[in-house]
């Protein structure tokens, strides 16, 4: 540890190592998030669409009070499998759950290394450094050219129809992938009769509300869900004992 | 870069607004972002490699796994991105479903971002202008996540107590209801329209169940990522042929 060695020592090695990832992950995530904000901005600002600012924040507001919760709780949950570097790549790549993970722990298993050690830190940080890189390239690739020219020699009626029914087509099977994989009864119960509620009874008596219906469907949800949960049981075993 | 006044309010030609060269430019500066961190991280845990007890061998046995594991998940997001490029054009596309957001994050947010402009996705009211209040609306909400990742990485990883100390039962039920219950809303609104729509929903939502069962009792893996590509694909075909064989009066 003395500062006349010129050996690097271990720990010092490490120590560049954290500084380096988390220098450069902050500048590249930085960079991508004001390149991400740039291109609605310009459109919002440049593209003379008549857009108030009123539109743009009512936009905004409606949004955060159904994803508001979701932007500090992942970042909190996936920080202890995922570690401060790698916090900066998955959180801009995007498909955590379905892609990085299982992406970091068959490059865990691969070499024999175990989540939470050093060792298995750097194998998940290549691991989702290759995940990236595989689809960065699928992206640009299979969409950005691919996908673009395939548009643009599909007929008019079909690409048509998918604008028209690709939200319905999605939210059917995202609702019960959701369902499946949270493995919440009760809370799945609640939002599904909160949903109703809000849309066939208080819509109708109210129409002014219309434009809030989700956004009064999910904080309804999340009180309801809160007060109804299933108490712990180690209240009960408490007790007893 | 065509002229400064590309914009018509009105016209529900999205892909005019939608692939502005500058849209692409900037599309791909994120992909660069993303090219270059990479670079700096393999980098550096080549230099600290010795030090974490991982041979250079390792490192590449597990960029390659990662890769590996990541085709079949990847070429998924690819279908669906496909299916979304009439809706909102490659540029936006690539940087929120392909990367910072998901399928199912960002096509809800735009779809609360233009019920709020009384407007809904895809037909006759969305115009231009829907488009980009819809684009700015998932843009900023997907910027919050990264803000979060900013500013919570830190202190994480500083161990700090306030955070850990977050009631676990709060943790696990609220994410899980707002998620829950902006989804069901959404579904719920879409049963609302035609005909078309409904049958839309439950021929998605169908697909899904069988998908995830088929994979559950099988254990076909695979099946579970590719779920909502097949949801999609086949969905949009039943409202194709239910649309235009005019089976149904309601579209």
């Amino acid at each position: 540890m003395s500062s006349t060695t010129v050996i690097s020592t271990p720990s010092a090695d490490l120590a560049t190592f954290d500084r380096t990832t988390s220098r450069w992950g902050r500048l590249t995530m930085i960079a991508a998030l004001v390149m991400s904000l740039a291109a609605p901005l310009y459109l919002v600002l440049f593209a003379d669409l008549g857009i108030t600012q009123t539109q743009v924040w009512i936009a905004f507001l409606a949004v955060a009070a159904v994803f508001s919760v979701l932007w500090v709780v992942e970042p909190i949950t996936y920080y202890p499998i995922l570690g401060p570097a790698a916090m900066y790549q998955a959180f801009m790549i995007g498909n955590i759950a379905n892609k990085l993970l299982p992406s970091a722990l068959v490059a865990q298993a691969a070499i024999g290394a175990k989540a939470g050690t050093k060792r298995g830190e750097f194998s998940a940080l290549m691991a989702i450094c290759g995940a990236a890189m595989v689809h960065v390239f699928f992206m640009l690739v299979f969409v950005g050219l691919l996908g673009s020219w395939l548009v643009t020699i599909v007929p008019a009626d079909v690409t048509d129809v998918a604008r028209l029914y690709i939200f319905p087509s999605i939210i059917g099977g995202v609702i019960v992938q959701l369902v499946v994989s949270l493995k919440q009864p009760r809370v799945t119960l609640i939002a599904i009769a909160t949903a109703g509620f809000v849309f066939f009874v208080l819509v109708p008596a109210i129409p002014a509300i219309a434009n809030l219906a989700t956004g009064i469907t999910v904080v309804t949800t999340a009180v309801l869900a809160w007060f109804l949960r299933r108490k712990p049981r180690s209240d009960s075993t408490k007790e007893i004992s | 870069m065509i002229t400064s006044r590309p914009g018509d309010p009105g016209s529900t030609d999205i892909l005019a607004i939608a692939n502005l060269p500058i849209l692409w430019i900037l599309a791909v500066g994120v992909f660069a972002a993303i090219i270059l961190q990479t670079v700096v991280y393999i980098r550096a845990a080549r230099i600290a490699a010795p030090a974490a007890g991982i041979s250079s061998a390792e490192l590449k046995t597990s960029f390659r796994a990662g890769a590996v594991a990541a085709i079949g998940p990847s070429l998924a997001v690819v279908l669906v991105s496909v299916a979304l490029l009439s809706l909102f054009g490659t540029p936006a596309v690539l940087v929120r479903v392909g990367l910072v957001g998901s399928a199912a994050t960002e096509t809800a947010s735009a779809s609360i971002a233009a019920t709020t402009m009384g407007a809904a996705l895809g037909d006759a009211s969305y115009t231009q202008s829907v488009f980009a209040v819809a684009f700015m609306a998932m843009s900023l909400s997907g910027a919050m996540w990264m803000i979060a990742t900013l500013v919570l990485t830190p202190l994480l990883r500083r161990g700090d107590s306030r955070l850990r100390s977050v009631n676990p039962a709060l943790m696990a039920i609220i994410p899980a209801a707002a998620l829950l219950g902006a989804f069901a809303s959404l579904g719920i609104g879409e049963l609302g329209k035609t005909p078309v729509h409904i049958l839309t929903v439950l021929t998605s939502a169908a697909v899904m169940g069988m998908c995830l069962f088929v994979a559950h009792r099988f254990n076909v893996a695979w099946l579970r990522e590719w779920g909502l590509g097949c949801s999609i694909v086949i969905g949009l075909i039943v409202a194709y042929s239910l649309h235009t064989t005019g089976l149904m009066p309601g579209a």
